[in-house]
């Protein structure tokens, strides 16, 4: 093959092709596709990617699976929603209702969600594997039963009508559902390339010596509890942008939205698409929202069991195909990816490959 | 090589332990270890398997703390200080499970190791210091010969390569001190004379603690060598003295499992 000289450059390439193939399919997104998708699959595909790829990059790049991430989400969505929203006639929904101006909400929104994020880090920095999973868990928990228990700031039936306070830059969404669309394309395509970037400067590199070997790190000279705590931060502002667009998106948040389903749905999206790789975040988001969106009326043949109950049969599908994914790749869609290209290289060559086995976290 | 004149060089102590102990549960792994090292000083630690060298080396570096007695480095009281601080006063070892980075390349793995001893291991950009940090990473490689395999994963290398690695590791961050775990073991006999070389060669400036099963490579390199036998400090001396102390070789050489 032409490329040979260039090592590892056909899968670049072909990785390069179907990004550009994507990227413009998006940009043209709602003349390509109808409303229902534009409108409802592909922005949810990209806010949920943008939660999926602060959960990925933790694990990817610092080893670190967090479950606080739908909870971060849902702290943003909640601060702005209080900070954004004014209570009116016939308005039954909860929370402060403080009617700052929008753009100072969202900004004021970012930046407490992720002041949270460092706290949560800072907590959870010293622990690793089972104990720092448990420790996002109980992060997730406290969240559902605090905005639950706290009717101040939202109940259990949440604030509604989010969507109605947006900044005069963005403007109306809920009459314009095209502007949510591109203002959620561009914080995906932003989120994205922010990571790629981050995961090449000190602060990235670092953080992958960590993952690999925190004592090491150490007899370096690394502060490893810092900097784990850092990128737990970095992720929280992740996920709060991803809270953010949810809120635009739907109009409301209530603790069903971050509850303990909601955060196993997003280690699925995450798992899906696989946990060693950014571009996972969204295939599995897609895949997922396909599903959930396809499978909801679907009735098992003979079982008799689906319809609307518990969410139709849409846990169970989503159920199996996640068992087959994990079964057959750890690494998800992009694992199976990259074993796709990596066997047809070795054909294309027809020789003993010399390139290392497909590397995974990063 | 001949010994360097010890007149020439400072006498002043880069290392200090005094009385240092640790146990793990009944077990005294290192028990009231006494240990001067002087500026510029090339040391071997000797002896068999479960003497607690590498124990010895975990208590000074910081990646344990001390059950009991004292730590100077560089003047420094750093007893309890963590590993980071002392890594930053100028101390670089390596290990005997290398402990290296396997996703990361060998030239990242290198720049990490010259980073951590500065400033600005956060910084979410890439500036010109650290261009400064790669081109000493490359050096490092350069050193150990290993430089063809900059761009290669460290996962990927060989045994011998990821001793060589480990080396170049503890070489990036211009240690004052450097620590050596068995960087011999494992080793090719080719590899081993390169390695020997390389420590002969190295900067006066840097003192070198090693810890080696190779008599070879621990003797040739080696001005002093200090010998521990479950948990103590045996004998002290120079190669010659080691070799000729009769305790030493019933303990040691003369065991029939001669680890070489």
């Amino acid at each position: 093959m032409r490329w040979n000289v260039l090592r590892s450059s056909p899968k670049t390439t072909i990785e390069r092709a179907i990004g550009a193939i994507a990227l413009v399919l998006a940009a043209l997104g709602p003349l390509v596709f109808n409303q229902y998708w534009a409108h409802q699959i592909l922005i949810e595909t990209f806010l949920f990617g943008i939660a999926a790829a602060s959960l990925i990059f933790l694990s990817a790049y610092g080893g670190m699976v967090s479950l606080a991430q739908t909870a971060l989400f849902g702290i943003a969505g909640v601060i702005l929603g209080n900070l954004a929203t004014r209570g009116g006639p016939g308005g039954t929904s909860k929370g402060l209702h403080l009617g700052w101006d929008p753009t100072v909400a969202l900004v004021v929104a970012i930046a407490m969600t992720t002041a949270i994020g460092l706290m949560f880090g800072a907590i959870a920095a010293r622990s690793i594997g089972i104990y720092f999973l448990m420790i996002t868990l109980t992060y997730s928990v406290i969240t559902t039963y605090f905005l639950g228990q706290v009717t101040l700031v939202s109940g259990f039936s949440g604030i509604g009508g989010i969507n109605r306070y947006t900044p005069s830059w963005i403007g109306d969404l809920t009459g314009h559902p095209n502007r949510l669309y591109y203002v959620s394309l561009v914080a995906a395509v932003f989120t994205y390339v922010l990571i790629r970037y981050v995961v090449r400067t000190p602060f990235g590199i670092t953080l992958q010596g960590v993952r690999d070997e925190p004592v090491r790190m150490s007899s370096l000279g690394y502060n490893v509890p810092l900097h784990r705590t850092l990128a737990f931060g970095f992720a929280a502002f992740l996920a709060s942008l991803s809270g953010v667009l949810y809120v635009w998106w739907s109009g409301q948040i209530a603790p069903g939205n971050v509850d303990l389903p909601e955060t196993i749905s997003l280690l699925v999206i995450a798992v899906i698409g696989g946990l060693a790789r950014i571009e996972g975040a969204w295939l599995g988001a897609f895949a997922f929202i396909i599903i959930q969106n396809y499978v909801r009326g679907f009735t098992f043949p003979f079982l008799g069991f689906g319809g609307t109950l518990f969410g139709g049969s849409f846990n169970t599908v989503i159920g199996i195909i996640f068992l087959l994914i994990v079964l057959i790749s750890p690494d998800g869609l992009m694992g199976i990816w990259d074993r796709a290209l990596a066997a047809r290289s070795r054909v294309g060559r027809a020789g003993p490959s010399a390139e290392a086995p497909a590397r995974t976290g990063g | 090589m001949t010994e360097a004149p010890l007149e020439t060089r400072s006498t002043e102590p880069t290392l200090r332990v005094w009385g240092v102990g640790r146990r793990f549960g009944g077990l005294h792994a290192v028990n009231d270890v006494d240990l001067e090292i002087v500026a510029g000083e090339r040391r071997a630690i000797l002896g068999p398997n479960g003497a607690g060298k590498t124990t010895l080396f975990n208590v000074i570096a910081g990646d344990l703390p001390v059950s009991s007695g004292r730590i100077e480095l560089f003047g420094h009281d750093v007893t309890a200080a963590p590993a980071r601080k002392r890594a930053r006063l100028g101390l670089a070892r390596s290990y005997q499970q290398s402990r290296l980075f396997l996703n990361l390349t060998v030239e990242d793995s290198l720049y990490l190791a010259a980073l951590g001893v500065r400033r600005g291991h956060l910084r979410p950009v890439t500036t010109r210091r650290d261009r400064e940090m790669r081109e000493r990473a490359r050096e490092a490689a350069r050193r150990v010969a290993i430089d063809d395999k900059l761009g290669e994963m460290v996962g990927s290398l060989s045994h011998g390569e990821h001793r060589q690695v480990a080396v170049a590791m503890a070489l990036a961050s211009k240690p004052r001190m450097l620590m050596l775990d068995e960087p011999a073991s494992g080793l090719s006999p080719g590899e081993r004379q390169l390695l020997t070389d390389l420590l002969l060669a190295l900067d006066r400036e840097i003192t070198l603690i090693l810890i080696e099963h190779d008599m070879d490579v621990a003797l040739r390199v080696a001005e002093r060598v200090t010998m521990m036998h479950e948990g103590r400090v045996i004998v002290e001396g120079t190669p010659d003295e080691i070799r000729a102390n009769e305790y030493v070789h019933e303990l040691y050489l003369g065991a029939p499992q001669r680890d070489e």
